[in-house]
């Protein structure tokens, strides 16, 4: 009983074929500072066919993919993954999801030729091709409550132009970048417990307060609410540093 | 008329870039020449009286290009051959500037041009080789999000190009390059390894390209030797890893000093160590073969062989022995870190990450490196470079504990040596 209420589990979306640049980061990251907490962490891949143990995952994560991957994962999502996702969601899991991720949890993608992908609409946002990649750091003041410092940096690498619903909150405003679509000044997706971002960089390594966010989040449906402080010094150093390079460039603007 | 005008104005531009200390005057005579003559190079490559080579490939184009360029020199001949890094276009055309002669033409018996992948179906255009290589495909650290698809189409189609009687020689192990080579008309020649005492059992964390190109089923690996490199099948027999034709067998790895291995009937050893250099001597040695070079030669050629400058050094430095290394995506970090640490047991380490760009680059592909290797192993290890601080981030999630973060490289070294006892070797 103990043993059980002590674990930590990161579910990993097709980790094989949604790892696109270091997503790897964002797993090694929550699964680390659930175990400096002396959680019993581990993460199980959720591959094309497993949906296996799904119910006892406390963060999902989901990452981008490049293009013939991502069409592999699709039936998949669709068929096997959605309905016990769903029921996580609604019983309180987290999920983070990025980039190719975070489209496919929305309603649905829009070729530039105007064919109509339909996600899982696990989210209120919907997505449509863009012409220009928007490639380079981003900086973003969060809107989510309770993180400090109260900045989100990472790397932007997308041509997809994301747009958010009544249902959804941004995660943030961009000070630099493009962020969700270039024109809204809105980074990123807040939805219960689905977090979705265009961030990688890896994102959690240099944001451990957004990992904690997420943590807190998933452990609270366990009533384990409270979250020992850690020693942060050398990620929001790197996080610092991020800023301090935004800083004349933001201000050229 | 024309062209004597091209290359004149282009080897100007030679002069006056080194002089002016601006780029070394690698590529920028191309870029003039061309534009006075867009087809200098074809003509110019035209003059060579044996042919060319172009190599492509995201590691390693550059010492199977020097291998190459070394083996046609101990026979005697003339070889023009682009510089380390000036692999588009502009930069082959700029070599073969360098060797005309004032009338114009090309003075010369080989080319052996390393080539970007992109830039590969014009370098067949307009170089007309006798032999393209493809040494492997990997995810770069180059912002080239999905790009890997469509950089995989371009090479099939520059290979469907290359003249007829040319030769394709490419690597089997490469679950995409052999993608490519399968799909072409004309039966290509692969090199790959065959030697299960180097492999690994399951793939890295930085390796891609793992799924099917005709059902999208996972590929199964029985042998993985480097990245995704290996022997693989699709689980559902519709793909496989092609026999190699020439391969590599019976490698013994002696950290950074050496690789040797056997090649059919010869033995060959190379005086830089690594598994990604024996592919580069597979992938020399292969080609060397299609031309009828003699193995035994080629043997003894490569045994003479300096590695390519930047890639792998050796130096002394204030009675620390110093080895350097440059790698430049997961892959090659990976083999890098697992030849410094289980075979050369090294234990002191700078580990360097610079920003390309003033914009940022994403640079969190160093999270599919397995710095987990170094944990319990290494003993110093100081980040340096202007993204040290990410580097910092890296090990500490990775369990190694590291100095703190440099971004001054002359700092970085200072702290290196500060905890280096004399006579130690130390990695960079
Ligand atoms: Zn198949």
């Amino acid at each position: 009983m103990t043993k059980k209420k002590n674990r930590f589990t990161v579910g990993w979306l097709y980790p094989d074929l949604m790892n696109i640049y270091g997503d790897r980061g964002n797993i090694l990251t929550l699964l680390k500072r659930a175990e400096w907490r002396g959680l019993d962490a581990r993460a199980i891949d959720l591959g094309r066919g497993a949906a296996h143990g799904m119910e006892d995952v406390d963060i999902f994560f989901f990452g981008g993919g490049q293009d013939r991957e991502q069409a592999l994962v699709y039936d998949d999502l669709i068929e096997i993954k959605q309905e016990p996702l769903e029921a996580a969601v609604a019983h309180g899991s987290v999920v983070l999801a990025v980039c190719g991720g975070y489209q496919l949890l929305g309603h649905y993608y829009q070729t530039a030729e105007g064919e109509r992908f339909p996600g899982i609409g696990l989210i209120d946002v919907r997505t449509e091709a863009g012409k220009k990649r928007f490639i380079g750091d981003v900086v973003v003041d969060a809107t989510i409550e309770g993180i400090d410092p109260s900045t989100l940096v990472g790397f932007e690498n997308h041509s997809g132009r994301t747009f958010l619903g009544a249902g959804a909150r941004p995660l943030g405003r961009v000070r630099l970048g493009s962020g969700n679509n270039g024109s809204d000044g809105t980074e990123g997706c807040v939805q219960g417990g689905v977090v979705g971002t265009y961030l990688h960089g890896s994102l959690l390594p240099k944001n451990p307060h957004l990992a904690d966010y997420l943590i807190r989040r998933a452990l609270s449906r366990r009533g384990m609410a409270e979250l020992v402080p850690l020693d942060d010094s050398i990620e929001l150093a790197a996080h610092a540093k991020i800023l301090q390079r935004a800083q004349p460039r933001a201000g050229e603007r | 008329m024309r062209r004597t005008a091209a290359v004149w104005a282009g080897k100007a531009t030679g002069a006056l870039s080194r002089l002016s200390g601006r780029g070394g005057g690698t590529t920028l005579p191309g870029d003039v020449a061309r534009a006075i003559d867009p087809t200098v190079l074809r003509k110019l490559t035209g003059d060579l009286t044996e042919g060319s080579i172009v190599i492509t490939g995201t590691n390693g184009k550059t010492t199977t290009a020097r291998l190459l360029t070394s083996i046609f020199e101990g026979m005697g001949k003339r070889v023009v051959s682009n510089r380390a890094g000036a692999n588009l276009i502009f930069g082959a055309t700029a070599a073969a500037l360098r060797s005309a002669g004032p009338d114009g033409r090309l003075r010369a018996d080989w080319g052996v041009f390393e080539i970007d992948e992109a830039s590969l179906p014009r370098a067949v255009e307009e170089i007309q080789p006798r032999i393209a290589i493809v040494l492997n495909l990997f995810r770069d650290q180059l912002d080239r999000y999905g790009e890997l698809e469509k950089i995989a189409k371009t090479i099939e189609a520059a290979l469907e190009s290359i003249p007829e009687g040319a030769q394709a020689v490419l690597n089997a192990d490469d679950p995409r390059v052999g993608e490519i080579g399968l799909a072409l008309a004309r039966t290509p020649l692969w090199f790959g390894i065959e030697d299960p005492e180097v492999a690994m059992r399951k793939l890295p964390h930085a390796a891609d390209a793992r799924t099917c190109p005709k059902c999208g089923a996972s590929l199964r690996f029985s042998a993985v030797y480097l990245g995704h490199e290996g022997v693989y099948e699709c689980p559902n027999g519709d793909f496989a890893r092609p026999a190699p034709g020439v391969a590599a067998t019976h490698i013994v790895l002696d950290g950074f000093d050496s690789v040797a291995m056997n090649i059919g009937e010869t033995r060959l050893e190379l005086p830089v160590g690594g598994l990604y250099n024996a592919y580069n001597a597979l992938a020399a040695f292969a080609a060397g073969m299609v031309l009828g070079v003699d193995g035994q030669y080629m043997a003894e050629r490569m045994h003479g062989f300096k590695a390519a400058f930047g890639r792998q050094e050796k130096m002394d430095f204030r009675g620390r022995h110093l080895v350097l290394v440059l790698s430049k995506n997961p892959a090659g970090f990976n083999e890098t870190l697992r030849t410094a640490v289980d075979m050369a047991g090294a234990t002191h380490f700078i580990l360097g990450l610079n920003d390309r760009k003033a914009d940022g680059t994403d640079v969190s592909w160093i999270w599919d490196v397995d710095f987990e290797q170094l944990a319990g192993k290494a003993e110093v290890v100081v980040p340096a470079g202007t993204r040290a601080h990410d580097l910092a981030v890296r090990l500490k999630y990775a369990g190694v504990e590291a100095r703190p973060p440099q971004t001054e490289p002359g700092r970085a070294l200072d702290d290196l040596i500060s905890v280096t006892p004399e006579g130690a070797t130390a990695h960079t």
